[in-house]
């Protein structure tokens, strides 16, 4: 189970929205004891409303500051804007963190975006229950 | 000289969880082999069955990516910083044509791993095996009865990109042993009724349909596209111009005929002899007769398809002996089959030491007149 206060749930809605027509990406990293620390916005460096792709320098960048901290990459998440908020068989085929959850934020409604949580190993997609503090 | 390498969580089970290794090497390419020295796997995780590295993993050379560099050829200076670290990326996706292309590189979807489970569970495939299916590129010369099977079983092993090609259109005849066509389908071209049948079975493969007859003029254009041949012309003159193409493009051909009740297959691998050296020449027209004119059991068809099906699908893992060198002779009547030991002729005109046809030539020309040295065992149906 994935659980994430409120806050960062609305941030990366906000996200989402803000980037709109392209799709939104980021990072959520987790302490030692698994809370969550910090979001980090990262650059789609596709900018495109259908794919995402941490922009390399950004990724190094977060990446290099969360193990600097002794945190973890905890939550991978993207937007769909115009799809259910389900991996896409590109979004599974590029998965290459077995080890965080990927969070997607869907506005194909627009007035009530849908937030749920998966890992994804090896090609293989499991829902993983969201819990809001 | 020595660098260090920067290896992130998700990759720290292959270094015993050690984030940075001080590893030898003047370019990324040499750093990488002599990581995976000291940790046997790490090749497996950073670059593609093509030896690549795909678009999912980036690496950096003090900071900088380097695509933006000069690629795994990136020089390095002593004491630079090299960090490891899988893309993030994904995306709705606008369609899916680049999912059979792309996944050769990356890992296989979940319904690609169950779809192909019963292959990637033998230890000789695998899912790298699997990779290599779904990257590989297949032409099929001809969709009639030796084409039906071969496609068919090639389409369901998932190989990525399967080319077709033939001008003809499916006629009542031809349904008594062409199984990619169907009752509904007599009259249509049978490119058009094979990429229908081929995707209702797997839509992971890439049809890509050549509606026209192969000549010297379009046969090198077509056969480049591809890794592999697949042979199941019904003719002569097409037989000879497929060899021919093939040794030309050092592309391995698969081969396959059939007449009545007996089949023959073999491989041609580029540089270990080719068809010209087993059939120098044409029989004399009207020898040797067609499907058409002597009559074959349809059954035959699946018999010697699913064993050019099954060599193909061995070169392409790269697994087992191939029927190169040798020519496999089966004889449904007698239900016997032999294998003939072929070599390559160092007088062959085409693949010999002192070639003399040094490009594709007439082959209406060169089948239709008299000719010496025929051969009559040769076999023209699919």
């Amino acid at each position: 189970m994935l659980t994430l206060p409120q806050s960062y749930v609305d941030e990366m809605i906000a996200h989402a929205r803000e980037d709109v027509p392209n799709e939104c990406c980021g990072i959520i990293a987790a302490d030692g004891a698994g809370a969550a620390a910090k979001l980090y916005r990262a650059l789609n460096a596709e900018a495109s409303p259908y794919r995402y792709n941490v922009d390399p320098k950004d990724l190094l960048r977060i990446y290099r500051d969360i193990d600097d901290n002794d945190w973890d990459v905890m939550v991978i998440y993207h937007s769909h804007t115009h799809t259910e908020a389900y991996p896409s068989p590109t979004d599974t085929r590029l998965a290459a963190w077995p080890d965080a959850y990927y969070v997607i934020v869907s506005l194909e409604d627009d007035a009530t975006p849908v937030v749920r949580a998966f890992t994804i190993t090896d090609g293989e997609v499991t829902e993983e229950e969201l819990a809001v503090s | 000289m020595k660098v260090t390498v920067y290896i992130p969580t998700p990759f720290r089970q292959m270094t015993g969880n050690r984030a940075s290794i001080e590893v030898p090497g003047e370019t990324i390419a040499e750093v990488l082999d002599n990581l995976d020295q000291q940790f046997p796997g790490v090749h497996d995780l950073i670059y593609s069955a093509q030896h690549k590295i795909p678009a999912h993993i980036n690496i950096y050379v003090n900071n900088q990516e380097i695509s933006a560099l000069n690629g795994d050829a990136t020089a390095l200076a002593s004491g630079d910083q090299v960090a490891i670290i899988p893309a993030i990326s994904g995306g709705a996706g606008d369609d899916d044509s680049s999912t059979a292309s792309a996944a050769a590189g990356g890992a296989l979807t979940a319904e690609q791993v169950t779809r192909y489970s019963r292959h990637i569970i033998m230890p000789q495939v695998g899912s790298a095996g699997q990779r290599k299916i779904l990257g590989s590129k297949v032409l099929m010369v001809g969709a009639g009865g030796l084409g039906s099977p071969v496609a068919l079983y090639l389409a369901l092993a998932g190989v990525g990109t399967l080319g077709i090609v033939d001008f003809d259109v499916v006629d009542l005849t031809n349904l008594q042993r062409q199984i990619l066509h169907q009752n509904d389908d007599i009259g249509r071209p049978k490119v058009d009724s094979a990429k229908e049948t081929l995707n209702a079975y797997n839509p992971d493969v890439n049809v890509v349909t050549h509606e026209a007859p192969l000549t010297s003029d379009n046969a090198m254009e077509i056969i480049g596209q591809y890794d592999i041949v697949v042979n199941g012309a019904d003719n002569f003159p097409a037989r000879y111009l497929v060899n021919d193409a093939c040794v030309f493009l050092k592309k391995p051909l698969v081969d396959g005929s059939i007449l009545l009740f007996e089949g023959q297959a073999t491989v041609y691998k580029p540089g270990a002899g080719c068809y010209r050296c087993l059939f120098p020449a044409p029989p004399p027209p009207g020898l040797v007769p067609s499907c058409a004119e002597a009559g074959v059991l349809g059954a035959l068809c699946g018999l010697v398809g699913s064993i050019q099906a099954s060599e193909t699908l061995k070169l392409i893992l790269g697994i087992g002996d191939s029927l190169n060198g040798r020519l496999l002779i089966v004889d449904a009547l007698g239900m016997d089959m032999r294998l003939l030991r072929l070599r390559r002729d160092p007088n062959c005109v085409v693949c010999g030491d002192n070639p003399t046809v040094t490009e594709l030539i007439d082959y209406d020309a060169f089948c239709g007149g008299a000719s010496t040295g025929a051969n009559a065992a040769a076999q023209v149906g699919a």
